[in-house]
C-alpha cells in the first residue's frame, strides 16, 4: 500500500514538472482549443481512455482538450457537436466519432461553421463515404480520421492462437487445429475488421478450422454462454478445441470462465486471446490464463492531438494521407510489465507525446508502436525528473 | 263362433298402421343415410384437416428452422429456447425440438403429455456468404386431438341435427301420412264398420282429389251398389219371391214388433194360419207352374180381403198367415178367419178348368201383453191341425181342449223312442170266426200302446203320430215278429191252423224290402208265410198303384194273403177288386153296425158278397156285435165274421187260453181296454 502511495505522488509530481514544461514550449506557437464530443457514456472505459490520453497530449502539446460526453445518445452527440460549431468563440478543431453515422450533420455544420474537424476511431461509411468522398474534398474543414488497423489485430491475434497450438499440437484427430471465433456482432466496422483478421489467418492456415464465428454481442456473459455451448458440442463431435478467438477483452474474459467450467485449464490446454489491454485482461495475461491482449487503440486520443499540433504548427498529416491508420500491438507475457502499470494506473502523462511529432520534412510519418511507446515513457516513480 | 272367441283370436294380430309401419320402414333408412352421410362427411373432413395440420406443422417446423438456424449455428441456444418456446402457441403441439449437428437435443419445449402425437422433423439449415451447412434438425411432436375434438364435436352435432332432422321428418310424415293417408282410411274403415252394424251402405266422406279420393269414389260407387243390393238381398230374405209377400222371416220380426205395435196390452190380436187343403193335388193334376200360380192368385185374394192394417205372409209351400193386431172379441176374429176362407174358396180357372180352391184356417187370437205372443204361429197351428184333421175347409180357433189335445199328441210323439225301446207296445189278436161253425180260423193282430203315465191308448190316436215320426216300417217290423211268435206258439198249442192278419200302413206297400223280410221273419219262425194275412186299405193303394201291386205280387209269391179292409168306406173301386191280387175282402163295420135294422145296408152288403163271390174273394164281417148281425151275415152269404160278439182282442196269452177251453166268448174276460179304433 505505502508503495502504491508513493507511485502515485511521484506521478502527480512529474506531471506537474511535464506540465510546466509543454507550456513553455508551447508558447511559442499557438495554444490550441480542441473539443472532443465523445459517444461513449461516462464511466465507458475505453472512451474515458480516449479522453484521459487525449487530455495528456494536450498538457504536452499546448492544447486545451475539451470533452464533451454523449451518454450513448447519438441525438445528444449531434445537439453536442452542432452546439460547438455554433459557438461564438469557436474551437480549432473539433474531434468526433462517426459511430451510428451519427456526426454527419456535425461535419457538414462545421464546414459551414469554417470549424476543422477530425473523425476519430469511426470514419464516414456507406452512403456518407460514397457522397462526401475523402477528406477536404467536399468538405474541407474535414481534415482526415484517425483509426486503428483492427484487421491486422484480428489477423495478429489468431496467429498467436495457431502458432501456440501448433507448437503444443493440440490438433484434433483430424489432424486440424480447431478455434473458436467470438465476435463483438456483425455489423459495426470495427468488429468487422477484427473478424475479417481472424478469417484472414485461419484462411492462410490450411491446418486450422475456425468451427464457428459466434457473436456475443461484445459482452462476458453471453460470451461466456457461448463458448460452454460451444465446448459442449465440441466435445460431442470428439473435437479438441484448441483456441478461443474472442474480439475483444470482456468476451474472452467469458470464454476463460466458459473453459474452466468445462473442466479445461486455459493456457495449458486450450488458449484465449482477447482484445482491448483491459486490466482484467492484463492480470489474466499475468495469471498466464490468457494469451495475449491486443489493442492500445485508446491511444488514438494521444495521437489525434499529436496529429492536429502537427498541422497546426504547418506540418500536415495529409502529406502522407488525411486517413491515418494505427496499428495496435498485442500485450503478452513478455511484455506485460512495461505497459501493465501504465494501464492499469492510467497514468498516461508518462508519456512524452512531443516524441511522436513528425520529424520536420517527414510530416504525416508517425511511429505510433507500442515499442516507441515504452520507450517514451517517464519512468513511473519519477525517475526522469 | 261366439263373440269371446273371436275377440280372444282377434287379441294377438294387433292392428298395425300404415302410417305406424311407413315410419317404421322410412325413419330407420333416413337415420342411416343421415348417419352414413354425416360419418362419410365427417370422416373427409377429418383426413382434410388431419392433412392440413400435417401441412401446417411441416411449414410451421420450416420456419422455425429458418428462425433457428442462425441462433443454432451460432450456439445462442438460449435464444433457439426462445424460438422453440413461441411453437407452443399452436395449441396443437405438444412438444418441440431443436437438435445440433452431433444429434443432441439443444432446446426442448414441451407444452403438454399426449398420447395421439405425431411427429415431424425438418433440417435446419444455416447459410451465409461463406457458407451453408445443416445446423441441426428441428422436430415437432403434435397432437391430433384437437382434430378429433373438432371432428367429435362436428359429429355429435351432425348426429343432433340429423335426429332433430329425422324427428322433424317423422312428424311432418305423421302429420301428413295422417292427413293424406291415415284420415281417408279412418273415414273409409268408419264407413265400413257403419256398413257393418246396421246392414247398410254408407259412403265415405272424402273430398280429396288424390289416389285416396279416387279409392273413396270407388268405395262409394261400391257401396251404393252394395246398398242397392243389399236392398234386394234384405227384401228377398223377407219376401217370397214367388208372392212378394213377406216369408217366415219376416214372420219372427213381425212377432216381434206386435207387442209393442198394439195400443195397449189388452188389444186382441187375431193370428190366422191358412193351409190350403189338397195342394198337392193340384201340383200333380196341373202342374208346379200352375201350383205356383194357384199360389199367387190365392195371395192377391188375401191381400185384397185384408184391412190395410193387416199383415199377409206366405210361410212357404201352401201355407199363410195373416195377421189383424186389433180385433174387438174371438167371435170377430172369426169372422175375419171365415171371410178369408170365403174369398179364398172363389173358384180360379188353371188351364182353362175351374178349381174350387179350399183351405184350413187355425186362429188364435192373443191380447197383445201375452208374454207367449211369440208362440203364435205354433198355436195358430195347433188349430190348423185340429181343422185339417177333423174338420178340412174350416175354421177351427184355438181353445183349451185343443191345446191339450196338442200337448198329449206331442208328449206321445216324443215318448214313440221310449215305447219300443221299453216294450210299451203290445200285440193283441182277435179271432175272426167261421160264421158257420164258429170256430176260430184266424186273429187279426191290433196294436196297443201300455204308455206309462196315459195307460193303455188305441191304435186310431197314436198310429197317425207312428206315421208322421216315420216309425211305422219299425212298428209294422214289431207286430210282423210278434205275429210269427204267436204263430209259432198257435202251432205249439195244436193250432197249426189259424191264420193271422197284420195291418200294413200305406207307406209299407212302397218298401219293397218287405217281402224279403217278412220271409226271413217267418223262416225265424219256422212258420209258413201262408199262415199270414196282409190286410191293406184302399186309401193306400191309390197313392201309389205301381208300388202297391208289385209288392202285393210278391207277398203273394210267399204265400201270404192280401185282404183289403175296410172296404165300402173309401173309393170302394170295383177296379181296385179287379185290379189287385186280393184274396179277402173285410167290409167295415159302419155296414154293419145298422144291420139287420137298415135295409140299404143289407143290401149294399149283399151287394158286396155276390161280387166278391163272383171274383172269388172271401168276405169277412167286421165289428159283429149282436148274434142277430152274424144271422144276418150269415144269410147274405159271408162266410167269416169278426167282432165282440165272438171275441175281443186279447192278449195272445188269453187267445191261446181261450181256444184250449174252447170255450167261446162267455169265458174270455179280457181286460178293459179302449174301443178298437184301428182296421
Amino acid at each position: 500500500m505505502t508503495i502504491f502511495l508513493r507511485i502515485l505522488l511521484a506521478v502527480g509530481m512529474a506531471c506537474g514538472v511535464l506540465a510546466s514544461a509543454g507550456g513553455i514550449h508551447a508558447a511559442a506557437a499557438k495554444s490550441l482549443n480542441i473539443v472532443f464530443v465523445s459517444p461513449g457514456k461516462t464511466g465507458e472505459v475505453y472512451w474515458d481512455m480516449v479522453a484521459q490520453t487525449m487530455r495528456a497530449a494536450g498538457r504536452k502539446l499546448d492544447a486545451h482538450v475539451e470533452v464533451l460526453t454523449s451518454e450513448r445518445n447519438y441525438r445528444t452527440m449531434q445537439e453536442l457537436g452542432l452546439g460547438v460549431v455554433a459557438r461564438a468563440d469557436k474551437p480549432d478543431f473539433l474531434i468526433l466519432s462517426n459511430e451510428e453515422s451519427a456526426a454527419v450533420p456535425i461535419l457538414e455544420a462545421a464546414e459551414a461553421a469554417g470549424v476543422n474537424t477530425l473523425l476519430l476511431s469511426n470514419t464516414l461509411i456507406g452512403e456518407d463515404a460514397k457522397r462526401l468522398g475523402p477528406p477536404r474534398q467536399t468538405l474541407k474543414t474535414w481534415l482526415g480520421d484517425i483509426t486503428t488497423d483492427l484487421q491486422t489485430a484480428g489477423a495478429r491475434m489468431a496467429n498467436a492462437l495457431i502458432a501456440t497450438a501448433r507448437a503444443e499440437k493440440w490438433q484434433s484427430p483430424d489432424g486440424k487445429i480447431h478455434i473458436l471465433g467470438i465476435g463483438g456482432d456483425e455489423i459495426t466496422p470495427a468488429s468487422i475488421a477484427r473478424n475479417a483478421g481472424l478469417k484472414l489467418a485461419a484462411d492462410a492456415a490450411p491446418d486450422v478450422v475456425v468451427d464457428r464465428m459466434l457473436f456475443a454481442n461484445w459482452t462476458q456473459s453471453e460470451a461466456e454462454q457461448v463458448t460452454a455451448n460451444y465446448l459442449g458440442w465440441a466435445a460431442r463431435k470428439e473435437i479438441r478445441p484448441a483456441g478461443i478467438w474472442a474480439g475483444n477483452d470482456p468476451m474472452a474474459l467469458g470464454a476463460l470462465r466458459a473453459i474452466s467450467a468445462a473442466g479445461l485449464v486455459p493456457g495449458r490446454n486450450i488458449e484465449v486471446v482477447g482484445l482491448n489491454w483491459s486490466e482484467e485482461a492484463l492480470r489474466e495475461i499475468k495469471a498466464g490464463r490468457l494469451l495475449l491482449t491486443d489493442g492500445g487503440h485508446f491511444l488514438l486520443g494521444g495521437w489525434s492531438i499529436v496529429l492536429l499540433r502537427d498541422y497546426a504548427d504547418g506540418c500536415d498529416f495529409a502529406d502522407a494521407s488525411p486517413r491515418v491508420e494505427v496499428k495496435t500491438s498485442a500485450i503478452t507475457r513478455a511484455n506485460l510489465g512495461s505497459v501493465g502499470d501504465l494501464i492499469k494506473t492510467r497514468a498516461f502523462d508518462r508519456i512524452d507525446f512531443t516524441r511522436f511529432r513528425a520529424k520536420a520534412g517527414h510530416c504525416g510519418q508517425y511511429d505510433f508502436s507500442l515499442d516507441a511507446l515504452v520507450s517514451s515513457l517517464a519512468l513511473p516513480d519519477g525517475v526522469g525528473d | 263362433m261366439t263373440g269371446p272367441d273371436r275377440n280372444a283370436q282377434a287379441a294377438p294380430r294387433r292392428l298395425r298402421s300404415v302410417v305406424r309401419a311407413m315410419i317404421w320402414a322410412t325413419v330407420p333408412v333416413l337415420l342411416l343415410v343421415q348417419l352414413f352421410a354425416s360419418a362419410g362427411v365427417e370422416a373427409t373432413s377429418f383426413w382434410s384437416q388431419i392433412r392440413q395440420l400435417d401441412a401446417r406443422i411441416a411449414r410451421t417446423a420450416e420456419s422455425r428452422a429458418e428462425l433457428i438456424a442462425e441462433p443454432l449455428w451460432k450456439m445462442r441456444y438460449d435464444q433457439v429456447t426462445g424460438v422453440l418456446n413461441e411453437i407452443l402457441h399452436d395449441e396443437t403441439i405438444a412438444a418441440a425440438a431443436v437438435y445440433d449437428d452431433t444429434g443432441v437435443a439443444i432446446a426442448r419445449v414441451v407444452a403438454r403429455p399426449s398420447d395421439q402425437v405425431a411427429e415431424i422433423s425438418r433440417p435446419i439449415n444455416y447459410r451465409n456468404g461463406n457458407i451453408a451447412v445443416q445446423a441441426g434438425r428441428i422436430a415437432i411432436a403434435y397432437s391430433y386431438t384437437t382434430v378429433y375434438a373438432d371432428t367429435g364435436g362436428r359429429l355429435m352435432l351432425l348426429l343432433v341435427v340429423g335426429l332433430l332432422a329425422t324427428l322433424a321428418t317423422v312428424v311432418a310424415m305423421r302429420i301428413s301420412a295422417n292427413i293424406f293417408i291415415g284420415k281417408p282410411l279412418a273415414a273409409i274403415m268408419s264407413a265400413i264398420q257403419r256398413s257393418k252394424q246396421d246392414g247398410r251402405a254408407y259412403p265415405a266422406d272424402i273430398r280429396s282429389s288424390n289416389e285416396f279420393g279416387q279409392l273413396a269414389q270407388a268405395f262409394n260407387a261400391m257401396q251404393h251398389t252394395t246398398s242397392g243390393a243389399l236392398d234386394r238381398l234384405g227384401h228377398m230374405a223377407s219376401h217370397d219371391p214367388l208372392t212378394g209377400l213377406p216369408n217366415r222371416r219376416s214372420l219372427t220380426e213381425r212377432l216381434v214388433t206386435l207387442s209393442g205395435d198394439a195400443g195397449s196390452p189388452d188389444t186382441l190380436i187375431a193370428f190366422c194360419f191358412i193351409d190350403l187343403d189338397d195342394f198337392k193335388g193340384i201340383n200333380d193334376t196341373f202342374g208346379h207352374d200352375a201350383g205356383d200360380r194357384f199360389l199367387v192368385h190365392i195371395s192377391e185374394r188375401l191381400r185384397e180381403s185384408v184391412e190395410p192394417q193387416d199383415w199377409v205372409a206366405r210361410l212357404g209351400g201352401d201355407e199363410f198367415v195373416v195377421i189383424r193386431p186389433e180385433v174387438s172379441n174371438e167371435a170377430t176374429a172369426q169372422g175375419f178367419a171365415r171371410q178369408l176362407l170365403d174369398a179364398i174358396s172363389e173358384p180360379v180357372r188353371l188351364h182353362d178348368k175351374q178349381v174350387v180352391p179350399r183351405a184350413s184356417i187355425g186362429l188364435a187370437v192373443r191380447r197383445a201383453g201375452d208374454p207367449e205372443l211369440s208362440h203364435l204361429p205354433a198355436l195358430a197351428d195347433i188349430a190348423l191341425y185340429h181343422a185339417k184333421s177333423k174338420a178340412p175347409g174350416t175354421v177351427a180357433v184355438l181353445d183349451e181342449a185343443l191345446q191339450r189335445d196338442y200337448r198329449r199328441r206331442r208328449d206321445l210323439e216324443l215318448a214313440i223312442p221310449a215305447g219300443f225301446a221299453e216294450g210299451q207296445f203290445e200285440v193283441w189278436y182277435q179271432g175272426q170266426v167261421d160264421l158257420d161253425s164258429a170256430a176260430v180260423v184266424g186273429l187279426e193282430a191290433l196294436i196297443r200302446w201300455r204308455h206309462p203315465d196315459h195307460g193303455v191308448i188305441g191304435p186310431g190316436e197314436f198310429l197317425p203320430l207312428i206315421e208322421r215320426s216315420g216309425n211305422n216300417a219299425r212298428l209294422t217290423r214289431y207286430v210282423l215278429t210278434d205275429a210269427c211268435r204267436a204263430l209259432q206258439r198257435l202251432a205249439a198249442a195244436g193250432r197249426p191252423d189259424i191264420r193271422i192278419a197284420i195291418n200294413l200302413p200305406p207307406s209299407e206297400l212302397a218298401d219293397h224290402s218287405l217281402a224279403a223280410e217278412l220271409r226271413a221273419t217267418c223262416a225265424r219262425f219256422d212258420v209258413a208265410a201262408s199262415m199270414l194275412e196282409l190286410e191293406i186299405t184302399e186309401g193306400s193303394l191309390i197313392n201309389n198303384i205301381a208300388s202297391a201291386s208289385e209288392t202285393l205280387h210278391r207277398l203273394r209269391r210267399l204265400g201270404a194273403t192280401i185282404a183289403l179292409d175296410d172296404f165300402g168306406t173309401g173309393y170302394s173301386s170295383l177296379a181296385h177288386l179287379r185290379r189287385f191280387p186280393l184274396d179277402k175282402v173285410k167290409i167295415d163295420k159302419a155296414f154293419i153296425s145298422e144291420i139287420p135294422d137298415s135295409a140299404e145296408d143289407k143290401a149294399i152288403v149283399g151287394v158286396i158278397a155276390s161280387l166278391a163271390g163272383t171274383l172269388g174273394l172271401t168276405l169277412v164281417a167286421e165289428g159283429i156285435e149282436r148274434a142277430e148281425q152274424a144271422e144276418a151275415m150269415r144269410e147274405i152269404g159271408v162266410t167269416l165274421g169278426q167282432g165282440y160278439l165272438f171275441h175281443r182282442p186279447q192278449p195272445l196269452a188269453a187267445v191261446l187260453q181261450g181256444l184250449e177251453g174252447r170255450s167261446v166268448e162267455s169265458r174270455v174276460r179280457s181286460p178293459s181296454i179302449a174301443p178298437e179304433f184301428a182296421a
